[in-house]
């Protein structure tokens, strides 16, 4: 088929700006498991009670959700430290290996998936919730685009390129990655690894909820809706390569363009089959992640 | 403890007794079983559509004294599990409610899926079963004696909606479905019915439950011109569909997303943009005085509106079940053949069913016009004129 040059550039666009909003919902659990390998499968449902603090907000006050956005992220944060303090810290703690903590953790993951999304039906139904918010069109050399969909993907790359920056140049990033390298050197050196490992955890969880209250703007939110997020951020950050700030970003859009690409020369039904093929490839041609060191 | 201890439980529990069994005697309440989806990805669409009619319709018999049984009042109890959105858990729930429990009635649960899944049950336990969210050909060939189609059938929906865009004039339409059954029957019935009337189709092309972006394709039907946008959507695609044709100003004369389009929530969320959007509709306030009163009802318990589609199908499935009950009593053979063989009066109008089907109610084209879900063809039940061309996107 043949694609024209205003085709070429509305289809690049509507993939990176697909692919940024996969970036952004893996951003989170790339700190979490990327770096800690701790394996917060509820991920997912962090995002939806994100997304769900954001639509009362501006369905019950009419505040912005990009206003919204600080209170999510510090009010997740707090979630975080607590439930890292009331579940990983002992896991982290005790487990003899990375991979028994990423076991270990998995289950915990998953108990505490079950219990957020079934206090979110108690708490607020299962009904499919919306809002309309900068859903008014924009238009991009000759493309148009919703006004929602390129905050979503600034919010991506900035983030992106913020936490690149702090892990890479600052002092608090070499401390990261030095726990993440080995906990027990870290402490010798004089890293506090009973501060650096919540707060890093809580900072995952906040990114989550982030994530979630900038999707709200276009997607319909149920207590259901974190599964899929979690399988998207975990195939994003495996395909970048665990850990990797700008493996992240740049697999969540290589994900995207294919998808855009691959959809309008054959068939939206084929998607997953792109995606997963795409994930295969990589997973054959660079086991650890495109971006791995 | 001691014995003069144990020796007053036993008086006590006694005197309870003797209490409770003749109140139990005088009046045994109907117990009425199903399985329905609370949690999980089904429950957005049967806490909408289906639970709360049960809960409703059980609390108005109560409220009226109880269930008409062949001229006794007998309340109504009802027991309803969770079935998590898992097939397997219907199946055990509903073998558990009708084998062991040995429920008087049973209430089917949400979706085409789990209706399919219990089909067998019903039929080995001979429990009749109107079925408000299920819809397929597969379903009706089944011939099970005990299993009624409420809604209208795709070939019906879709024979209507080709109706409706050849007497509007529309000559060429731009086709997505999704890629699952009744997404695949339901193109299938569109693709006969608009060959009956000369409509072509300019492209046609299936996505994936669940998708989180269609602009590629709909940037190509844009391209390509047609007079129709004609989407067999389900309800989150219903939305995406929608806010993204506005998104790269997709502006068919007609625009029709199928599922969800009748959702109160549709309104909710996506508020103006929706002047002159056409989907799957049967009623709306307006149809009657019964469905007003079902509406205000309905309101007022949960302050939510029920959806404009298969609410009010669930509604008349009740509706036939007190009727039938009410002439034939709780043997559930009699009240099957009852079923099969009455022209009920419902919201819905007239419903008779042949061989399993619904067939007096005709397929709908409804479209939001201004805040309502105005029913606009066959034009004997239409609410309002329909809006054609439908209004660009605001």
């Amino acid at each position: 088929m043949e694609i024209g040059r205003t085709l070429w550039l509305d289809l690049t666009l509507a993939g990176l700006i697909t692919g940024g909003m996969y970036a952004l919902v893996a951003v989170g659990l790339n700190l979490q498991y990327g770096l800690m390998r701790v394996m917060n499968i509820a991920h997912g449902e962090f995002l939806m009670v994100g997304a769900y603090l954001a639509y009362w907000a501006y369905t019950l006050t009419g505040v912005s959700p990009l206003l919204t956005l600080p209170a999510v992220f510090v009010a997740l944060f707090l979630i975080g430290l607590l439930v890292f303090r009331l579940c990983f810290r002992r896991i982290a703690r005790a487990s003899p290996s990375v991979e028994v903590l990423e076991a270990r953790s998995l289950l915990v993951g998953f108990g505490l998936m079950f219990l957020i999304q079934n206090g979110a039906y108690l708490a607020w139904g299962a009904d499919l919730r919306g809002y309309e918010y900068l859903a008014r069109p924009v238009e991009i050399a000759g493309a148009r685009f919703g006004a929602n969909r390129l905050v979503v993907f600034a919010f991506a790359v900035g983030v992106s390129l913020v936490l690149l920056a702090l892990l890479r140049f600052t002092l608090f990033g070499k401390a990261v990655r030095a726990m993440m390298q080995s906990p027990r050197g870290a402490q010798l050196v004089g890293i506090d690894v009973g501060l650096l490992h919540p707060v890093v955890f809580g900072v995952g969880l906040a990114l989550a909820g982030v994530a979630g209250a900038l999707l709200s703007m276009i997607y319909e939110i149920s207590p259901a809706m974190g599964e899929p997020y979690t399988v998207t951020a975990l195939i994003v950050i495996t395909l970048g390569g665990l850990g990797s700030a700008p493996g992240s970003l740049l697999g969540g859009l290589l994900l995207g363009l294919v998808e855009t690409y691959g959809t309008h020369v054959s068939n939206p039904s084929m998607k997953m089959l792109l995606s997963y093929g795409v994930f295969v490839l990589v997973l054959i041609l660079r086991p650890r992640g495109l971006f791995a060191r | 403890m001691t014995i003069s201890r144990w020796a007053r439980i036993a008086v006590a529990t006694v005197l309870v007794a003797l209490t409770v069994t003749p109140a139990l005697a005088q009046d045994p309440p109907v117990r009425i079983g199903y399985a329905i989806a609370r949690t999980g990805p089904w429950a957005a669409g049967s806490q909408v559509t289906q639970e709360p009619n049960y809960l409703l319709w059980a609390e108005q018999v109560n409220a009226a004294g109880g269930l008409n049984v062949q001229g006794k009042r007998r309340k109504v109890e009802l027991i309803g599990f969770d079935d998590r959105s898992e097939t397997d858990t219907v199946v055990r729930t509903f073998e558990k409610l009708m084998g062991s429990d040995k429920v008087d009635l049973i209430l089917p649960p949400w979706g085409t899926g789990a209706n399919f899944a219990v089909m067998p049950l019903i039929q080995k336990y001979g429990y009749p079963m109107l079925a408000p969210t299920a819809t397929g050909r597969k379903l009706i060939e089944m011939k099970n004696p005990f299993f009624f189609a409420l809604l209208q059938q795709p070939d019906r929906i879709m024979g209507a909606l080709a109706d409706f865009l050849a007497a509007k004039g529309a000559k060429t339409a731009a086709v997505i479905y999704v890629d699952e059954l009744f997404g695949l029957e339901t193109v299938g019935a569109l693709e006969t019915a608009l060959k009956a009337k000369g409509i072509e189709i300019v492209d046609k092309k299936s996505y994936p439950l669940g998708v989180k972006d269609l602009s590629p394709v709909l940037r190509d039907f844009k391209a390509k011109n047609p007079d129709a946008f004609l989407g067999i959507t389900y309800p989150p695609d219903t939305f995406l569909a929608t806010a993204q044709a506005k998104e790269v100003g997709f502006n068919p004369k007609v625009f029709y997303v199928a599922v969800g389009s009748a959702f109160p929530v549709y309104k909710q969320r996506m508020g103006e943009t929706i002047e002159g959007v056409t989907g799957i509709g049967t009623w709306n306030p307006k149809t009657g005085g019964p469905a007003k009163a079902y509406f205000d009802a309905h309101v007022a318990k949960f302050q939510k509106e029920p959806d404009r589609w298969a609410s009010a199908h669930a509604w008349a499935g009740l509706q036939i079940l007190q009727q039938s009950v009410e002439k034939v009593g709780l043997d559930r053979k009699a009240i099957r053949d009852h079923i099969a063989a009455t022209e009920f009066e419902t919201i819905v109008g007239k419903i008779r069913f042949k061989d399993g089907e619904n067939v007096t109610t005709p397929g709908i084209v409804s479209q939001w016009q201004k805040g309502e879900f105005e029913v606009v063809w066959p034009t004997d039940r239409a609410t309002a004129p329909a809006l054609f061309p439908k209004p660009v996107w605001k």
